[in-house]
């Protein structure tokens, strides 16, 4: 190997914010041969997707900076280059796939335009035929289905798998030496993911390209990559060929990291013992409006389930993005609107308006996925956490009620300092701590966790699971633990619940559904976790 | 895509002095953003002082006395109605200061008289001028005389007193029924919303000058009545605004979060989702200000607005539109607008800077 394809040398990458500098990257250095595949690897916020950006010189200039370093692609300089070289550069010989497939492709454009329009673009020369020809092979070496039909198609008559492939079809589409794969899975359901990182990983064998690969998912990492850097803070803290660094790390926090996976087992639990909730043939369906207001048709978000989880245990819900897990979740608590019988504690509260529903609140409570989204932007952690007590407990003065959220906030881990602090001074793992502590203040016995940790970097995943089975320990709660992640679930769960649009695919205890599933959607589930 | 621009932690300004204090971080941030805004800082600051100064107009023009003393007795004629015989005179109703009589029957009780800056008050029909009137500026009145022989300055003090009160008035009824009627169709949407829409495009289409000259026949115009029927106009300029937000944050994890608290509607709409929608209401407010001035003038002008006899910059203006050969009305007239309106739309950019979490600082 004389010289690389690419060679970063001492790159740093700066902000300009509110008249102070930020560093986002720190002097790193790497390089990529041709064929071979790189994976940046760090939690969100350690300056990843900023080295990537600054390969194509695509960071919002003047705003962000080099101070240093130098990127040399192919023998030429990158940094600071101009504009046309740039430009004849970028799609042509460096292509990107950008991380969000949902809005990276223009909802007016038609399939067969967005990619035609790259190819156009770099050789000037093309015929409509030859276009039109190539799109075709394109979306054929993508595995796009019926790929005649699909160039007609609008990106929103596509599939995210789908929008994916299209994606990548662009990217390839002038056959680039250097491939740069933001985040090219983070998005997408994990069966869907499996397919999109194989396909990366065969066109890559077959093409020959080099490839920088951008992902906090050490999973993926494994089954892609030759090469990692590890970076974290904007530094590369440890570099290497991939099985060197997964079996023996040297630095503390790769070891953190490949630590961080969410381990151990779900509490263990007496069999039997009373359902705390339970429905029976439980329907959540959505009208499509036709004429004057009248149903069309119906979106059978959930269509017939009937569960049933006992006190103290932890019900996982298992399915993709569109399966209705989480409106099952809703349902339950009665946020959304249902039919057909639900029992929360032997009562049947299906019937009951929401005023009437008030007095069974504190009971069950619920923790979101989003922690950005599901914290008033506008309240401090005191009024956050403690919003719920005078309305269920209101004989506590406004002292008790100060220790009662003091008292909770040490229990999910904070300190007293952080009482009088806004929610956009904390960190994402932070946030859901503040979030649960909102939920379990009131000391429910059921609480449906709606994704709580897939918002979260993998090393905050683990402490939030571990904060919740100790919770769940102490309190004797009961979960209802709504995930797409197979490995979490795995750590609280005790029964299982597989949903597929809107149905129940597979129904039972936790250990067998994983270890012996009996139906083919749930093997092609758990085969797909990397 | 997803560059990863480092948040950095809100720099939150040391704890300041003054306003800084009651503010949190991000109130501290928008302070400080607004002041960086040398304009409309500097707006802020004059038109304050400005109305500030107009507060006291009694004390800088007016026909009577501050301060006086009778046969050694103190007396304050601006803030206490004394009748004539109070100091020997014949009539029971108040005292006319400016009255040669009765300055000489004070003279005779040997007090000595403090008068404001500019002995005359708004209506204070000058007996005395030179020429004619309309008079031009001179040494007794600065900047002249209106049509009836009054003093155009305090005119102008006046007038610009009552156009801001009658201004923050009806904006901060505008506002408050505006933001409630937004927030209600936006968060229970459905029919609430298709209602209040329709009411809304009715009273948009109504021609509001056409309804006022109409119960200009029937209603006494006076400041009160005005502020009402122009309220029925203004309460929409934040409805859309308002309910937009409303709309979009009904079905946010945090509203969600609230209602399976329990929470009641009405906590939730104004604990949880106002404050989100206040900064879109703040921006307008200096804009709304600013139209609401200029409908009254604009009424005052057409002689469709407040009743005869009060200080209005809207009459001066017809004035001077028939007086062309005075020009001093027309240009007081045009001088006191347009530094109002050029403050309030600079204060309103500011504002708007302000809020706007892209704008560094």
């Amino acid at each position: 190997m004389s010289e690389a394809l690419l060679q970063v040398r001492d790159l740093s990458v700066s902000f300009r914010s509110e008249g102070r500098e930020v560093k986002a990257v720190r002097e790193i250095s790497f390089d990529l041969a041709k064929g071979e595949t790189l994976a940046l690897v760090g939690e969100s916020g350690s300056g990843k997707s900023s080295v990537a950006m600054a390969v194509l010189q695509l960071l919002p200039y003047p705003t962000a900076f080099h101070p240093s370093g130098s990127i040399r692609f192919a023998g030429q300089e990158l940094v600071g280059a101009d504009e046309n070289a740039m430009q004849a550069l970028r799609g042509a010989r460096v292509a990107l796939i950008p991380q969000e497939p949902l809005t990276a492709l223009n909802p007016l454009h038609r399939v067969e335009r967005q990619i035609a329009e790259t190819l156009r673009l770099h050789r000037p020369g093309i015929s409509r035929e030859q276009c039109r020809e190539r799109v075709l092979q394109l979306l054929q070496l993508v595995g796009v289905r019926d790929p005649v039909r699909r160039m007609a198609s609008y990106p929103h008559e596509l599939s995210g798998g789908q929008r994916q492939r299209v994606m990548i079809a662009m990217a390839l589409a002038n056959e680039p030496d250097l491939l740069i794969a933001d985040e090219p899975t983070t998005a997408l359901d994990v069966t869907i993911q499996k397919q999109v990182l194989d396909l990366l990983h065969d066109l890559q064998q077959r093409l020959g390209m080099a490839m920088l690969l951008i992902t906090h998912d050490l999973g993926v990492v494994r089954k892609m990559a030759d090469r990692v850097c590890v970076m974290t803070q904007g530094e590369v803290v440890e570099a290497g060929p991939v099985r060197e660094v997964f079996e023996r790390p040297k630095h503390e926090y790769t070891r953190k990291l490949l630590d961080a996976v969410p381990k151990g087992r779900p509490l263990p639990v007496a069999n039997g013992g009373e359902p705390i909730v339970s429905t029976g043939d439980l329907k959540v369906w959505f009208p499509i409006k036709g004429w004057f207001g009248r149903a069309r048709d119906h979106v059978k978000a959930v269509d017939g389930v009937s569960i049933e989880v006992r006190r103290g245990h932890t019900l996982g819900l298992v399915g993709e993005s569109g399966s209705g897990k989480t409106t099952l979740g809703l349902a339950l608590l009665r946020i959304s609107r249902s039919e057909g019988v639900i029992r929360f504690d032997g009562e049947e509260i299906s019937r009951r308006n929401y005023k009437a529903m008030r007095p069974l609140r504190h009971r069950m409570q619920v923790v979101f996925q989003d922690p950005y989204g599901s914290l008033s932007p506008k309240m401090t952690v005191r009024q956050i956490v403690g919003e719920g007590l005078p309305l269920h407990r209101p004989e506590l003065t406004r002292e008790q009620r100060d220790a009662e959220v003091r008292a909770i906030l040490k229990e999910v881990g904070l300190g007293d300092d952080v009482l009088d602090r806004y929610p956009h001074e904390f960190s994402g793992g932070q946030r859901q701590r503040i979030a649960i502590a909102r939920a379990m203040i009131l000391k429910p016995d059921l609480v449906v966790l709606d994704e709580p940790t897939s918002a979260l970097d993998m090393s905050v995943q683990a402490q939030i699971v571990e904060l919740l089975r100790d919770l769940q320990a102490r309190h004797g709660l009961t979960y209802v633990f709504i995930s797409h992640d197979l490995k979490v679930v795995r750590a609280l769960a005790h029964e299982l619940l597989v949903m597929r649009g809107g149905k129940v695919v597979e129904q039972g205890p936790a250990e067998q559904v994983l270890e012996r599933p009996e139906q083919d959607y749930t093997r092609e589930l758990i085969s797909a976790v990397l | 895509m997803n560059v990863e621009a480092p948040i950095p932690d809100v720099a939150a300004p040391p704890h300041g002095r003054g306003i800084s204090r009651w503010l949190g971080p991000l109130g501290r941030r928008r302070w400080a953003v607004f002041k960086a805004n040398r304009r409309g800082y500097w707006s802020l600051l004059i038109f304050l002082a400005l109305y500030a100064l107009s507060l006291g107009s009694e004390l800088i023009a007016n026909d009577k006395p501050v301060l006086m003393t009778y046969r050694g007795k103190l007396y304050a004629p601006v803030f206490v109605e004394y009748p004539e015989t109070a100091f020997g005179g014949d009539f029971e109703t108040e005292a006319d200061y400016r009255d040669p009589y009765v300055q000489d029957l004070i003279a005779k009780g040997g007090g000595w008289a403090v008068w404001p800056l500019v002995p005359f008050s708004y209506d204070t029909i000058d007996y005395e001028i030179a020429s004619p009137a309309p008079t031009g500026p001179d040494s007794r009145h600065i900047m002249g005389t209106d049509t009836q022989a009054r003093d155009v300055f305090a005119l102008t003090l006046y007038g610009f007193r009552l156009s801001v009160t009658f201004g923050l008035l009806l904006t901060l009824l505008s506002s408050t029924i505006g933001v409630i009627a937004g927030a209600i169709q936006g968060y229970f949407g459905g029919w609430t919303d298709l209602l209040f829409q329709r009411v809304i495009e009715v009273l948009h289409s109504l021609p509001i000058l056409y309804l006022l000259i109409i119960l200009a026949s029937f209603i006494e115009p006076s400041f009160f009545s005005l502020v009402g029927v122009l309220l029925l106009v203004t309460w929409m300029t934040l409805v859309p605004v308002v309910r937009a937000e409303f709309l979009r944050a009904r079905n946010l994890d945090y509203v969600r979060a609230a209602r399976a608290l329990g929470l009641g509607n009405r906590k939730i709409m104004f604990r949880h989702i106002l404050p989100n929608a206040m900064v879109a209401t703040l921006t307008y407010l200096p804009f709304i200000l600013s139209t609401s001035i200029m409908i009254l003038t604009a009424l005052d002008f057409l002689g469709f607005g407040l009743p005869r006899g009060t200080p209005s910059i809207g009459e001066l203006l017809n004035q001077g539109k028939n007086n062309l050969y005075a020009p001093w009305l027309g240009i007081a007239g045009f001088a006191v607008m347009a530094t109002m309106l050029s403050l309030l739309i600079f204060i309103g950019e500011a504002a708007r800077d302000a809020f706007d979490p892209r704008k560094a600082l």
